[in-house]
């Protein structure tokens, strides 16, 4: 296992494939359809990676930052920029107007290439295992591309891949340190002898790779633990009276015996509905409505998790609050039975019941936090 | 209908934001270009709502939001972010951001995420 046997130019096609495959996802975003990705080619060391550019071209660069040097240039015809500005939806110049590029131009090219590279970054940054930020972008019209080295300065590696948006070409021109290339090397080959046909990680599955990465964030965000309690009522008391409470003294909660209950997500009152007894003799929540929202589609849900994920600093009730995750939170929908058995809360789906255990096991044990900070 | 400070290093996002902005009725009281700019308009403008990118130079998306979120506790702030900014956005939302959208996206996206911002 960890055989060193990827050679400087198999992880330079490798980043450079990984690359490309998310500038054209997000390119194809842009552009539906129009968009056309050509091959990944390692510039041979001493050749200038800025050979070919026609003078008057846009070079948008976007630089990794903390750890990880070397930079991204994303090389277009005056004509692309136009026509990537009007895929990203400017309107096209009036009849007398083609002439100069406007700034507003400029500054589109200068998003699309910090969105590519934001998700080239991403990618890149699962096969180091590391976060990898990236910098604001650097846009200039290269006048004299023979100085271009001058500017983004000389590095031992380089790829170039050819990308067509709407007929017209432009170029994508990675240059990179010698240090990274190691790294990288290093990094595939522990991820090839780990993972085989993990090729979504490798970034040789186009496909799968550009949908795992639109899928990530909500998934980051459905699989975090999240609290769930049914609250009785409450009352606020002196400290003074709740230390010096008899037995048997009655403390009065604010709400009456035949209201309904609220069902708290993380502090979010989630839905209201009345307790239950199962079968198996414990308390449960039936929801009856769900605080006033229609039942979530796939599209609010993102929005909805942020929600619940907001209001952390509400009790928690200690131990009497169940913890199921987000997306399972999400999916509670009126006449939904919640109840609170916590070694059954990772089963929990809709149409099943949820119980309130007062009891922790490892699922409910670690809180929200944790898996946040994943 | 809300009046809303747009921050996007990008003057072409400032004007994708608060054309979609205009259209949902709202009112764009002020740009800013860096998260320099976008604490001291914050300051300045006291706006109802800030859209915020998160890669920006001088102070970055984050940065500018852990102090928007000190100048006032209660700021109604939304990211905009790119993909593979998964845990830059949960960091925000940590520091207080209400919700995120992700670069690209459509009006009625931008929209309904600013809607529930403000709700």
């Amino acid at each position: 296992m960890g055989a060193t046997d990827m050679t400087p130019r198999d992880a330079l096609m490798r980043l450079g494939a990984s690359t490309a495959e998310a500038v054209a996802q997000v390119l194809e975003m842009f552009a539906p359809g129009s968009v056309e990705r050509g091959e990944v080619t390692v510039i041979a060391e001493g050749q200038s990676p800025f050979s070919g550019i026609v003078a008057g071209s846009v070079a948008a660069s976007v630089s990794y930052v903390d750890g990880v040097t070397g930079a991204n240039l994303f090389v277009l015809t005056a004509a692309g920029v136009r026509n990537m500005a009007q895929a990203m939806g400017m309107p096209a110049p009036e009849e007398g107007e083609s002439g100069e590029l406007s700034e507003l131009e400029l500054s589109a090219v200068g998003e699309a290439s910090n969105q590519m590279m934001s998700a080239a970054a991403s990618a890149i940054g699962v096969v180091l295992g590391q976060e990898i930020e990236i910098s604001a972008p650097d846009i200039r019209v290269l006048d004299n591309p023979d100085a271009a080295g001058e500017i983004y300065g000389s590095s031992p590696h380089a790829t170039s891949t050819t990308f067509l948006i709407g007929g017209e070409s432009c170029r994508l021109i990675q240059l990179v340190p010698r240090a990274f290339v190691v790294r990288m090397a290093r990094a595939l080959d522990e991820l090839d002898s780990e993972t085989v046909d993990d090729s979504r990680a490798s970034g040789a599955d186009g496909a799968a790779a550009g949908t795992a990465q639109s899928m990530a964030l909500v998934e980051a965000l459905t699989g975090i633990k999240v609290r769930v309690w049914a609250e009785l009522g409450r009352t606020q008391l002196a400290l003074s009276r709740a230390l010096g409470l008899p037995l048997g003294a009655v403390v009065e909660l604010d709400h009456a015996a035949d209201a309904p209950v609220d069902l708290y997500v993380n502090g979010l009152r989630f839905a209201q509905g009345h307790l239950i007894v199962t079968d198996d003799g414990e308390w449960a929540f039936q929801c009856d409505t769900v605080g006033g929202r229609a039942v979530p589609d796939p599209s609010p849900r993102e929005t909805l998790a942020m929600e619940v994920l907001q209001d952390v600093s509400e009790p928690t009730f200690g131990d009497d609050a169940e913890v199921v995750p987000v997306d399972e939170a999400l999916e509670i929908v009126d006449d939904e039975v919640v109840e609170a058995e916590p070694a059954e809360a990772e089963a929990v789906t809709a149409d099943e019941v949820v119980e309130a255990g007062a009891t922790d096991d490892d699922t409910a044990a670690s809180p929200t936090n944790d898996e946040e900070g994943a | 209908m809300a009046r809303v400070l747009v921050v996007d290093d990008a003057a072409f996002m400032r004007k994708v934001v608060s054309d979609a902005l205009a259209s949902g009725g709202h009112e764009v009281i002020g740009e800013a270009g860096n998260g320099n700019e976008a604490v001291a308009r914050f300051q300045e403008l006291k706006p109802e709502l800030t859209m915020l990118d998160i890669t920006m130079p001088e102070k970055t998306g984050l940065e500018a939001l852990a102090e928007i979120m000190t100048i006032d506790p209660g700021a109604r702030v939304l990211m905009c972010s790119a993909l593979g900014q998964e845990s830059k956005v949960i960091e925000s939302i940590k520091l207080g951001a209400k919700d995120f959208v992700v670069k690209p996206f459509q009006p009625e996206r931008l929209l309904e995420a600013v809607g529930k911002a403000l709700a």
